[in-house]
């Protein structure tokens, strides 16, 4: 119900409780006073819409007066345009169905052509017969409801709209990452003639850019050098030191493909740039592959990094030792150990960084360490540099969440049947 | 898991921290906070102990380092004792055994060394 004020003509000067006086006032407020001031509209139409009676609140909010509107407009030529469509085609047949209706939303045109967000009710009125006679209408405010819910519609929209703005930053964001680490690693081996390559990068995980890296690339018409290694750290900072490294490296080799050389340019160009604050390093194993005849001369050294497993045709697997190579990074000149050894048919160079090494196996979380590496590897059937990089990484799956470290593979191997790639030839 | 702990003493020729528990990730920064606050003059000689240490990582590696880049930049000397022997292998490994002064120790955690 519409509650109703004290009346204007409230008698004045009686001895009555507050109480008392609210309900005298209550019971002189005229019917008709009721009507045309109650805190909502009301009007009632003939059938066909024409407004036969209206209150005066609603005339105040539509901003007219009673002349102009009763026997001279419809209801729906109170409403907006949207209004009037939702009228017709929903309001109307239901009221007409039901023969009443309730808590419709409509808009209501103001004169001085506002929009008067409002919930409407319609009742028809039959005679004894059942025929209807008219429509009587009420019309509540719903100003303030409408703002609440156009507000909650905003915010939701704005929430979508930042929703999509984080899912288009993440796919730029990955989208980026994938073309850094792209560029640490190269896309594919290139063909060494005499030779077979083969790599494999197992990352634990694929939002973090990893610090492990490797390379083999072409120094001259008879050579050919490569490395591979782990940079301390993850991220993007741990990605910044590979690229550093990566490009250090290449460029090194070809003014001086020495190994010891290449090392100890990188050691300087990286400590000169990490020297302040946070330290920044790395390990590697840099070498020089030289086919001679059937065979490969390799020569290579190591800055702190794991010994190179060689895998001999015959089934043995012994570790190429460099002992001494420090970090590279951490000192400004530092000691490098070189080493030689010569491939021949069927044997294969593996270099690996320590995330195969240091992963936990078993129950008890053990090291796997490097004397079940060398007894992997020679059990192995000494097949090819691919063969050996499969079973590698067929064992890191085997390790499930034991290898918790990235680890990159770079298998360098002479093959038994030695093949002639049509595009061996080198430049 | 055993969390990282580090106590700091003093002892006539310098400071020793004994480390001990996990030294990852996770822990590293912790040591080289408690390591950078330390104060340390020319020609003293700052001792890890390392004896309770069950795990250290590359994360462990370079707070190592960093340490010994805090002692050599106030002058003063490093050396480690009581080195476990999977850190005494990532050591070997990266020719650090090179660059720290090791000690094999007191045999104990909680006796002094260094002196």
């Amino acid at each position: 119900m519409c509650p109703i004020g004290p009346g204007p003509d409230r008698p004045e000067g009686e001895e009555a409780t507050s109480t008392d006086a609210a309900f005298t006032a209550l019971l002189e407020d005229s019917a008709e006073e009721l009507y045309e001031s109650a805190p909502c509209g009301y009007l009632s139409t003939l059938m066909d819409g024409t407004i036969a009676k209206i209150n005066t609140t609603l005339l105040t909010w539509l901003g007219r007066s009673r002349d102009e509107v009763v026997g001279r407009m419809r209801f729906m030529d109170l409403l907006t345009a949207g209004g009037r469509i939702y009228h017709d085609t929903h309001f109307a047949p239901l009221l007409n169905m039901q023969g009443s209706i309730s808590g419709i939303a409509l808009d209501l045109r103001t004169a001085d052509g506002g929009r008067l967000p409002a919930l409407v009710s319609s009742v028809t009125k039959t005679d004894s017969g059942g025929r209807p006679l008219l429509i009587r209408t009420t019309v509540f405010d719903a100003g303030a409801r409408r703002s609440y819910e156009q507000e909650l519609l905003r915010e939701r929209r704005v929430a979508e709209e930042a929703r999509r703005q984080v899912e288009e930053d993440r796919a730029r964001l990955q989208e980026a990452l994938a073309v850094l680490q792209s560029s640490l690693l190269p896309a594919a081996l290139p063909p060494v003639p005499g030779m077979e390559a083969a790599s494999h990068y197992h990352t634990t995980s694929p939002d973090r850019l990893g610090g492990d890296f490797y390379d083999l690339f072409p120094l001259d018409g008879t050579r050919w050098a490569f490395f591979l290694g782990d940079v301390c750290g993850k991220g993007p900072q741990a990605a910044a030191v590979t690229s550093l490294t990566r490009y250090t490296l290449r460029a090194a080799a070809l003014h001086d493909p020495d190994p010891v050389a290449a090392l100890t340019t990188l050691n300087t160009v990286l400590h000169e740039r990490y020297a302040m604050g946070d330290p920044r390093y790395c390990t590697t194993v840099f070498g020089v592959l030289e086919p001679v005849g059937d065979k490969v001369k390799v020569e290579l050294a190591s800055g702190g990094h794991p010994p190179a497993l060689v895998l001999r045709q015959d089934g043995r697997a012994d570790y190429l030792p460099t002992p001494g190579g420090l970090l590279v990074g951490i000192l400004p000149t530092a000691p490098f150990t070189s080493a030689r050894t010569v491939l021949a048919a069927g044997d294969t160079l593996l270099l690996y960084t320590d995330g195969l090494t240091e992963a936990r196996i078993g129950e008890k979380r053990e090291l796997f360490g490097d004397e079940a590496l060398r007894d992997f590897a020679k059990g192995l059937p000494h097949t090819g540099a691919q063969q050996v990089v499969t079973a590698l990484t067929g064992l890191l799956n085997s390790f499930g969440d034991g290898l918790d470290d990235d680890t990159a593979l770079l298998a360098l191997g002479v093959p038994t049947n030695r093949p002639h790639p049509a595009n061996g030839t080198p430049t | 898991m055993s969390p990282l702990t580090t106590t700091v003493r003093d002892t006539g020729t310098g400071p020793v921290l004994l480390v001990a528990g996990e030294l990852d990730y996770s822990t590293a920064a912790e040591l080289r906070r408690v390591v950078t606050g330390i104060d340390l003059g020319p020609g003293r000689l700052l001792v890890l102990d390392l004896g309770g240490l069950d795990f250290c990582d590359s994360s462990g590696i370079t707070a190592l380092i960093v340490a010994r880049n805090h002692a050599t930049a106030a002058r003063a000397d490093i050396a480690l004792v009581s080195v476990p022997g999977p850190v005494l292998r990532i050591l070997r490994v990266t020719g650090l055994d090179q660059v720290f002064r090791l000690e094999p120790g007191a045999g104990t955690r909680n006796r002094a060394v260094g002196d």
